[in-house]
């Protein structure tokens, strides 16, 4: 065993470079690998710790502030839920803070305990007089309020100041960036905050064990059939919101999975790599060391030492960097449940990854090292090595025929010498080319994406309108601006489709709506009321398809509806209706909007166009440049995927870079006889770089439809896991000289990486080389 | 005649060596000329032809080759001279296995960027007598298939002097000689000639001047045609029998 280590170690020190390779390799997939593990371990237990916490509901519903209350306080025993709060008082609530004015759901409540929804104040206190009002952390954050700011509620005509008092993390609604946000005030100071047409009644359900979905569906189904037509506005449960706050982790260890993968598979590839060409050039070696006394199973022991060593260490540091840079992500998730959040790590957990992380790498080691051990000695000595590749010929007469320089078309030759080594160098350009196209194509999905939910480049300006002012008043404002070119006027009804629980919100538009840049996936937009387009969740729970008509309910009455287009909008997780208003024309009381979306003429002034409207109407209209920010769990996936992009790029270099020198100290022979025949230290290096070249580009051209179909699956993946599916544009986020630029950069990294083992080659001291022939 | 190689007390003292690998030798070779360069292992005689190629620089003194001081050149102008003014016949051959002998012939020739070299090089191997491989590659070729093909690469572009290290070293008797008639055909063409070689019977059968070296130092430079000596009075000085 000694003389195993002492051999392997002295080997070691002898080949610093493949150490390297080996170690930073394994150190980049441990981490990505660990990141992915520690995440997915971590992605349901933390909200379902603050879910118990809470003791959050199961199932939240909005009833018509015309329900009478004594039938609500039935309702906890219609569903069987084992305890319930409300019926809450809840209106829709807008107010001025510094320039911007904001819309929450006020919801009357006198304190944040009681047997269900147990509110976790994180700053402050809870409201205790009518002008005190309460936030969620995550609006406040986001909004820049704090405790002891003033807020001057603008939907209502007596304008109150409330001063804020406190912060609650509530888990029982998504993240303000995702969604609208609740804000609480004492019970007693709700009715004067109501408007008619924006208050309701608000219950919260729990229930023993956790229901399914199913199981909720069919509470609400109970709740309608107990309770007069119209009175349910609408619906929220527990896996909607868990599914909010837990996609873009869900997302992450997704994609980190298998990028994880990946790396793996680029490791076993350059580790299998390494192993062969060191057995390969190490003949003489072997066959001495079997004279002297070595079993063939030491033989391959120190080869796969030699290998295993430097995976320990990288396996050691990578682990508890990979925990480490999952950390920050953790402590985001922690963060917006309200969960103190303490450094997580599982000892268990670790050991597993660096067992398996050194199996994967031993086994990759060892398989290529038993040729070593079943070489003759005798044949093994007189051989010195084995017999240089030869390969590439036809690539080599080829490239000849091209006439291409001498030094090109021997490097071409040499790329493809061993077919082995080739193929496995091949497969790490692959999966490093690849992801990086995925890198470059998600975020462009997700911008896209994101520019139709925001109107990017179709809409400039938004304006809201207080309840207190008329929409008619709104419109000739706007009308007569000069720069206003278009103005599509948005308001929302819940509406009940059958086959799906809970209500669904609307987006009814009044005005040229198909120009706002909505995405439709299949069919088209509407063109006449009653025509509909919805995201696939809600076509698939509903079981519509484009064609189909239903009968829909709205405030209890019915309305006819036709599926004409499906559309992605990832709001609700895929669970909306885009319409005409004027469909909801027969619905009373009648809808009317209260967002507008103004498209300026080419070349306004958008900000002087928002300061004059704003001034117009200072406290009833919140006018502000339409937000086409992307949201910041879109922006943690971008900056994941940049980092594994970059992450398997360099191990796709490590790849090439290394087959390059097994290469190049291969043929160390030839290219003194070459240097002896007048090849120049240029041409030397021209003839490592095409090779270089020629891998990449071949592993490169490879790696465009693989990283295409990839981008292609991901995309709907995360489309599906939103409740949608892809829209076409967003697989073609590249252009046609993209996709010949991207293997071509590939080649000039794989040409750079070739310059050390180029110079190298150059520096071959002829008389050294062929003296020890 | 004119010179062609001219080592001015020429020193080479590899790194962690006691004494040089050459000591002070001085020593020209003309146009034309079959010169043999005969020492036993160790001698220097490899090292000397080595200078000569620009494979390797002196520690002191000089080496011009053609009126070409090769110290003062760079790596990349040495490789231009060698391509230009050398050709070099191994003694393993050192072909280029993944290539095929045409291929390997027209080597120093495409380095050159000379891309209508190909008749040549049919032609060099109809002389050389190995025509018909012109298409196997080295590893399906004897020896001395290999070493004449060897001789065809260093050949290619038509040097001013042709340095051979031990030729015949890795061929059987009958192979090796006939790689040195064709050697000895190349020199009655014109072709300088620097022969390297432990073979004292070999040196004086097809050089005309023979320099032996021993322990670094040139101790012996005949020409046998000039000065008359014996044959044996070579082989005399390199032997173990002329040491006192």
């Amino acid at each position: 065993m000694i003389a195993i280590v002492v051999k392997a170690l002295a080997d070691l020190r002898r080949r610093r470079v493949q150490a390297a390779v080996i170690f930073l390799t394994v150190f980049f997939s441990m981490v990505a690998g660990t990141m992915a593990v520690t995440l997915m371990s971590q992605t349901r237990d933390p909200y379902q710790a603050a879910f118990d916490k809470q003791r959050g509901a199961h199932l939240q519903v909005s009833y018509s502030a015309t329900t009478d209350p004594q039938l609500l306080a039935k309702t906890p025993a219609t569903i069987g839920s084992s305890s319930f709060g409300g019926p809450y008082l809840v209106t829709n609530i807008q107010f001025k803070f510094g320039d911007r004015k904001f819309f929450v759901d006020a919801i009357g409540r006198d304190n944040p305990g009681g047997p269900v929804e147990v509110l976790n104040v994180t700053s402050g206190r809870w409201a205790r007089a009518g002008d005190e009002i309460v936030l969620t952390r995550s609006f406040a954050e986001l909004n820049k309020v704090s405790v002891g700011d003033r807020l001057k509620i603008v939907s209502v005509a007596q304008t109150p100041t409330l001063t804020v008092v406190g912060e609650v993390v509530d888990i029982d609604e998504g993240s303000a960036d995702l969604s609208s946000q609740h804000a609480w005030v004492v019970a007693a100071a709700a009715p004067a905050l109501s408007t008619p047409d924006s208050t309701y009644y608000l219950m919260d359900y729990r229930f023993t064990g956790d229901p399914t979905s199913a199981q909720l569906q069919g509470s609400i189904d109970r709740l309608r059939e107990s309770l007069p037509p119209g009175s349910i506005g609408g619906s929220l449960n527990y896996i909607l919101v868990r599914s909010i706050f837990n996609i873009t982790n869900q997302i992450l260890t997704g994609v980190l999975g298998a990028f994880s993968v990946f790396a793996l598979a680029a490791t076993i590839a350059i580790v299998a790599t390494l192993v062969t060409g060191i057995v390969i050039s190490a003949y003489r070696e072997i066959g001495i060391m079997k004279a002297i006394g070595f079993m063939p199973s030491q033989v391959v022991a120190v080869f796969a030492l030699q290998i295993i060593i430097p995976a320990l260490v990288a396996c050691v540091m990578g682990i508890p960097v990979g925990t480490l840079v999952s950390q920050p992500l953790l402590a985001n998730s922690s963060h917006a449940l309200g969960l103190a959040y303490e450094p997580t790590f599982s000892i268990g957990l670790d050991l597993l990854l660096l067992a398996s992380g050194l199996v994967v790498v031993a086994v990759a080691a060892t398989l290529p090292a038993l040729r070593a051990g079943l070489l003759k000695p005798i044949a093994a000595i007189s051989k010195a090595s084995a017999p240089r590749g030869t390969g590439g010929r036809r690539l080599r007469s080829a490239a000849a025929r091209a006439r291409l320089p001498r030094a090109v078309v021997l490097g071409i030759g040499d790329a493809f010498a061993r077919p082995l080594r080739a193929a496995l160098t091949l497969v790490t350009v692959l999966l490093g080319v690849a992801t990086v196209v995925v890198a470059i194509g998600l975020p462009r999905s997700f911008l896209l994406i994101n520019n139709s939910e925001t109107g990017a480049g179709n809409y400039q300006v938004v304006v809201n309108r207080s309840s207190a002012y008329a929409d008619a008043d709104v419109m000739r404002i706007l009308s007569t601006q000069p720069e206003t070119a278009r103005v599509v006027a948005v308001g929302g009804q819940n509406v009940t489709v059958p086959g799906v629980g809970a209500p669904v919100g609307t987006r009814l538009f009044r005005g040229d709506s198909s120009r706002l840049g909505y995405m439709v996936i299949v069919g088209r937009w509407y063109s006449a009321p009653g025509e509909v387009l919805a995201p696939a969740a809600l076509l698939h729970d509903a079981h519509l398809k484009i064609g189909d008509s239903f009968t829909g309910t709205a405030n209890g009455q019915t309305l006819q509806l036709r599926v004409v287009g499906e559309v992605y909008d990832i709001n609700n997780l895929g669970h909306s209706l885009f319409m005409d208003i004027a469909t909801m024309g027969s619905v009373t009381p009648a809808v009317e909007p209260y967002e507008y979306d103004v498209t300026l003429a080419p070349g306004a002034d958008v900000s002087g166009y928002l300061r004059r409207v704003a001034a117009l109407e200072p406290d009833l209209l919140d006018v502000h440049a339409s937000d086409t920010s992307i949201i910041t769990p879109v922006k943690i996936i971008d900056l994941v995927l940049l980092i594994i992009a970059a992450v398997l790029a360099l191990i796709g270099v490590g790849g090439i870079f290394n087959t390059l020198l097994l290469n190049t100290r291969e043929r160390i022979q030839d290219t003194a006889t070459l240097k002896a025949l007048g090849m120049s230290p240029r041409q030397v290096m021209l003839m490592v770089a095409a090779a270089a070249g020629l891998l990449a580009l071949v592993g490169g051209l490879i790696a465009m439809p693989l990283g295409l179909s990839l981008h292609h699956l991901l995309n709907d993946v995360i489309s599906s896991s939103a409740g949608n599916d892809t829209p076409p544009a967003a697989y073609g986020v590249f252009n046609p000289l993209e996709l010949v630029l991207i293997p071509l950069l590939g080649v000039v990294v794989a040409v750079a990486a070739a310059l050390i083992p180029g110079r190298w080659a150059a520096r071959t001291n002829v008389v050294e080389v062929l003296h020890s022939e | 005649m004119s010179e062609l190689v001219r080592l001015s007390d020429t020193t080479k003292v590899y790194q962690g060596g006691m004494t040089g690998a050459l000591n002070g030798v001085s020593l020209t070779v003309e146009e034309g000329e079959f010169t043999a360069v005969m020492g036993p292992s160790g001698s220097g005689k490899s090292t000397l032809l080595n200078l000569i190629a620009g494979l390797d620089r002196p520690t002191s003194g000089g080496v011009t080759v053609g009126g070409s001081d090769l110290g003062r050149m760079g790596e990349a102008a040495l490789a231009r001279f060698r391509r230009d003014h050398i050709g070099f016949v191994f003694q393993f051959f050192h072909l280029l296995p993944n290539l095929t002998v045409l291929e390997n012939v027209l080597i120093p020739a495409q380095l050159r960027s000379r891309t209508s070299a190909e008749a040549r090089g049919r032609e060099l191997l109809e002389q050389l007598g190995i025509a018909e491989v012109a298409n196997r590659y080295p590893a399906k070729l004897s020896g001395g298939q290999q070493q004449r093909v060897a001789i065809a690469r260093a050949l290619i572009n038509q040097p001013s002097l042709l340095l051979a290290d031990e030729p015949t070293g890795a061929l059987d008797t009958r192979s090796g000689d006939q790689v040195m008639e064709l050697l000895m055909a190349l020199h009655r063409q014109g072709q300088t000639i620097l022969l390297v070689t432990h073979d004292a019977k070999l040196a004086t059968r097809y050089a005309a001047r023979v320099i032996s070296v021993l322990d670094g130092k040139i101790v012996d430079d005949a020409r046998l045609e000039t000065a008359e000596r014996a044959a044996a009075d070579v082989i005399r000085v390199r032997g173990e029998e002329a040491r006192p």
